[in-house]
């Protein structure tokens, strides 16, 4: 264990484990991101990658494990904790009858509470040109191709700085000027010091080499103890194994079951 | 920016803007499918225009079930447009959003709620008067049926509210949604419809409408942390 453990800065979980229906997704997943670093989520279709993504976002309760931010237990639910992470799921959560512009400026009241509303309009103008979409900003949404309905989630990625980021699949059906916009806005965030968890079939052609960690997932064969794997390495620094019990007094205790 | 700066410039919404933002969402949404929003009306007024072609023009008779036929068709057409409020949102995945704001949930839905109300409810509250008038209504009754639904269409919303989130994701949810909603709905129903029969027969109409007041109080009470419950449990 060359790195201390899970960290107290980032996020850091242990002993995940989720099931759907009898069968089981993952178990004993442990996994930390420190500020700097992302987490590349592979694995085959059906392997849990979006329902591990939703565990982190809080949206769905782990069946076992626990989940820490900054060394503090997350709280599912709570709006600090809300507004720390930009979570993208399958479901864009675009309303079809607004225009690109009005849903990110809707989206932007959600995202930069914190802003006045003329700051947050400059916001959104620049986002909306650094995504390369601002000629179609008044176009409904229903209009707009599966690529530029991406570039708006982009757009929503250069919005302003959440320190975490749980994108899935953030750069299906983009082309390749739009695979290397998202890799410069995954750079910038990461050289900001934000973390971020991105599921992908992908290469993600980002500076910063993303840690892989690869959801071999029960394929069908059930809840055996056998299933569930989850094999990782890759390019970041030593992560290990992670379970990192007793080093980090921060962490909840491992192994609970949340109900 | 750094992480640091984030942290501190990442600021969760007060419940009262939390509320206004979830209104004026959803009231856009709606101006933009009008329609959607006049079938409601559309419905409301031909239900009741059915009545007296069914039972035939006698005005006593007429009169005197007035009051109850306005409030059924109230309900049903509330009914109409419930599962606007949260299936749409659920499917493209936007409602998944507003649970992960930065803001207390109960006040975002309770600001979508007051927006189906004003879309839906309030609407009925304007129409009914006419429907009055249809009926013969005298003023007296008129006003108490006015003023019972002005009292009655928030806590049906309400009502409608946490039930639509309870059937998000199932099959079928639209007849779900009506079994869950009708039967829940029939205390509203009775002070609602009995607070213009009592004008008729010479009585107040004061407790019927405070009753209808105190469901309306205790459903605005309980229903914003009712329903975002329903809707966190339709996430998992």
């Amino acid at each position: 264990m060359t790195h201390p453990g899970p960290s107290a800065t980032g996020l850091a979980a242990t002993g995940l484990a989720c099931s759907l229906g009898n069968r089981t997704l993952f178990q004993g997943l442990d996994l930390a991101a420190a500020p700097g670093q992302w987490l590349a989520l592979t694995g085959e279709n059906g392997a849990g990658k979006s329902t591990l993504l939703r565990i982190l976002a809080g949206l769905l309760r782990p069946v076992a494990g626990t989940l820490t931010w900054q060394g503090a237990p997350v709280r599912a639910g709570d709006p600090a904790w809300h507004a720390q992470l930009l979570y993208q799921g399958h479901a864009s959560g675009w309303k079809e009858l607004l225009s690109a512009e009005e849903n990110l400026a809707q989206q932007a009241e959600l995202d930069l509470a914190a802003l006045d509303a003329a700051e947050r309009r400059r916001r959104v103008d620049a986002a909306l040109t650094r995504a390369g979409i601002a000629r179609q900003r008044r176009l409904p949404f229903a209009r707009l191709s599966a690529g530029q309905r991406r570039r708006v989630a982009l757009a929503r990625l250069a919005l302003g700085p959440r320190p975490l980021w749980l994108l899935d699949e953030p750069n299906t059906a983009l082309d390749a000027d739009g695979q290397t916009l998202f890799a410069a806005l995954l750079d910038e965030h990461l050289a900001a010091g934000g973390c971020a968890v991105v599921a992908s079939h992908l290469p993600v052609p980002a500076r910063h080499a993303g840690i892989g960690l690869r959801l071999d997932g029960g394929n069908g064969n059930g809840h055996g103890s056998g299933s569930g794997n989850v094999q990782s390495g890759g390019a970041g620094s030593g992560r290990g194994g992670v379970p990192g019990d007793g080093s980090d007094a921060a962490l909840g205790p491992s192994g609970t079951t949340a109900r | 920016m750094t992480v640091v700066n984030a942290l501190r410039a990442a600021e969760t919404l007060p419940a009262l803007r939390a509320l206004s933002l979830g209104c004026r969402r959803d009231l856009r949404l709606a101006l933009r499918s009008r329609a959607e929003l006049a079938l409601v009306l559309v419905f409301f007024l031909l239900v009741m225009t059915l009545f007296p072609l069914g039972v035939g023009p006698e005005p006593a008779l007429l009169a005197r079930i007035a009051p109850g036929i306005a409030w059924v068709a109230a309900l049903l057409a509330s009914l109409l447009s419930l599962p606007r409020l949260f299936a749409g949102d659920h499917a493209d995945g936007s409602l998944e959003q507003l649970v992960l704001a930065p803001a207390s949930l109960p006040a975002l839905i309770a600001g979508k709620v007051l927006a189906h109300w004003l879309t839906s409810g309030l609407p009925l509250v304007l129409l009914a008067p006419l429907a009055a008038l249809q009926f013969g209504l005298a003023p007296e009754p008129a006003a108490a049926l006015v003023a019972g639904l002005a009292l009655g269409t928030p806590t049906l919303s309400w009502l409608g509210a946490v039930c639509a989130a309870l059937t998000l994701g199932t099959r079928s949810g639209g007849a779900l949604l009506a079994l869950l909603v009708l039967p829940l709905a029939v205390p509203v129903l009775i002070f609602g419809a009995g607070a213009a029969e009592a004008v008729s027969g010479g009585l107040g109409a004061g407790a019927h409408l405070s009753l209808l007041g105190a469901g309306l109080i205790g459903s605005c009470v309980l229903g914003p942390f009712a329903t975002a419950l329903a809707v966190r449990i339709a996430h998992e």
